[in-house]
């Protein structure tokens, strides 16, 4: 199945289709906040006041990517999201203590829902068409874009849009923040990789969030970004010998191996205890494959892995990996091949394959 | 009825409108100012809110949020029975 076209709102300059990550935005904290566009161009001002920024945000990058692809109504649409419409359900819950649960303004607690951004693309388009949200902790996008797949596959649809959308809120920062997922103190996020994380004994991470669509069809165009070949979950592996047993297998079942793939894209995300494992299988697995992370320019949440897929669906378009993502491997080599390795909290572990059309 | 215009755009969030755009006489739903359903219900809660009345005839609603006059002239009607 062929990425035709793609819509992403992120902590870089994503938006409107930019010259591929030509600019980088360095942020100085522990928190990454999305860029955004002016959304009246793209949504209804009536609909715009109810939305919040994460709607807003979902529901631009599905337009977007509607939009790059000339496709009107998408055979079905399925997101993915951890977190839901969070802002809205923050407001929703202060209200019901403010009020004593009685008062309850009606909009917030409608838009509060996980599925509330797909529902609202299907309602702006006026599309019927199948609809389904997938919130499933770190494995929401993969899980929505599994449905996707196998959509496509069973030939129940000829195009699907597939998003994933994960905000976060001051309130949602404060309380992970006390849970200890996050660096304390000023840290660049440009530099999170500069010294080994692992080897200094970095503790916690960046927070980050976004918002990425794609549209996937069964047929090829003049205009596919790449072909998306393969995509595996797992769940809370027992250790590094597990992960290397699940990647060696889903290389095997489509016949490859580590040669046949230019470039891997890791979710190392600046803590430790997560990079350890990233590190442990550079020393295995990827000794001979030039590797590249992605978190520095998104941070870290749960549904990440949608922007490694846009990057990797445009580095193959491109034939370049922008110099944002600190290359190491020769420029001469046409990447044709690229493997995704993510997990979240070394709890959900997932793996996709993209290659050139 | 200028408090009242402040806060029907921050219940609403009518981004971009002030209150001197919203005339006195002007219809709130469909086409005036373009409210629907859900703003029916947030104008509800904003009578409770802001003024305690509470709107126990739902079928009194389409006269009371005719326009803002109409809502003024109910709160005055009720806020003085109140007291």
């Amino acid at each position: 199945m062929y990425i035709r076209a793609t819509g992403n709102i992120s902590a870089q300059k994503t938006f409107g289709h930019p010259p591929f990550l030509a600019e980088t935005a360095e942020y100085t904290g522990n928190r990454l906040s999305c860029i955004e566009p002016d959304y009246k161009t793209f949504i209804d001002v009536k609909l715009i006041r109810r939305m919040s920024r994460i709607i807003r945000m979902g529901v631009a990058a599905a337009m977007e990517c509607l939009q790059e692809a000339d496709v009107k109504i998408p055979d079905a649409i399925v997101t993915g999201t951890a977190y839901g419409c969070l802002e809205d359900t923050g407001l929703f819950l202060t209200k019901m203590v403010e009020f004593n649960e009685e008062l309850l303004t009606p909009t917030a607690f409608i838009q509060s829902t996980h599925n509330t951004i797909g529902a609202q693309i299907g309602l702006m388009l006026q599309c019927n068409n199948y609809n389904n949200a997938f919130v499933h902790r770190g494995f929401s996008f993969e899980s929505a874009l599994l449905d996707g797949m196998l959509l496509l596959k069973e030939k129940e649809a000829a195009t699907v849009l597939v998003g994933a959308i994960d905000e976060i809120t001051n309130i949602s920062h404060t309380i992970l923040s006390r849970m200890g997922f996050y660096k304390q103190g000023a840290v660049s996020s440009l530099q999170l990789f500069k010294k080994n994380p692992v080897a200094i004994g970095s503790k916690g991470t960046i927070a980050g969030e976004g918002a990425a669509f794609f549209l996937l069809a069964n047929e090829p165009s003049s205009t596919d970004y790449a072909k998306l070949d393969g995509l595996k979950t797992f769940y809370k592996p027992q250790g590094v010998k597990e992960i290397e047993e699940h990647i060696l297998s889903f290389l095997d079942a489509h016949s490859i191996t580590f040669n046949d793939i230019d470039l891997v894209i890791t979710g190392k995300n600046g803590d430790a205890k997560s990079d350890e494992i990233f590190d442990r299988l550079q020393q295995t697995l990827f000794t001979k494959n030039n590797t590249i992370n992605y978190k520095h320019l998104c941070g870290e949440y749960p549904t990440a892995t949608a922007f490694a897929l846009w990057m990797a669906a445009n580095i193959i378009k491109s034939g370049a990996v922008p110099a944002a993502l600190e290359y190491s491997g020769s420029k001469e080599n046409t990447i044709k091949r690229v493997l995704i390795y993510n997990h979240y909290q070394n709890l959900h572990h997932s793996l996709l394959l993209i290659s050139a059309c | 009825m200028s408090d009242l215009k402040t806060q029907i755009i921050a219940q609403l969030n009518l981004q971009d409108v002030k209150p001197e755009d919203i005339a006195d006489d002007q219809p709130l739903f469909v086409e005036g100012l373009g409210l629907d359903s859900i703003d029916a219900l947030e104008l509800i809660v904003l009578l409770q809110q802001q003024y305690k009345i509470k709107l126990s005839n739902a079928e009194e609603g389409p006269k009371v949020f005719r326009s803002v006059r109409t809502m003024a002239e109910y709160i005055t009607a009720h806020q003085s029975r109140n007291v």
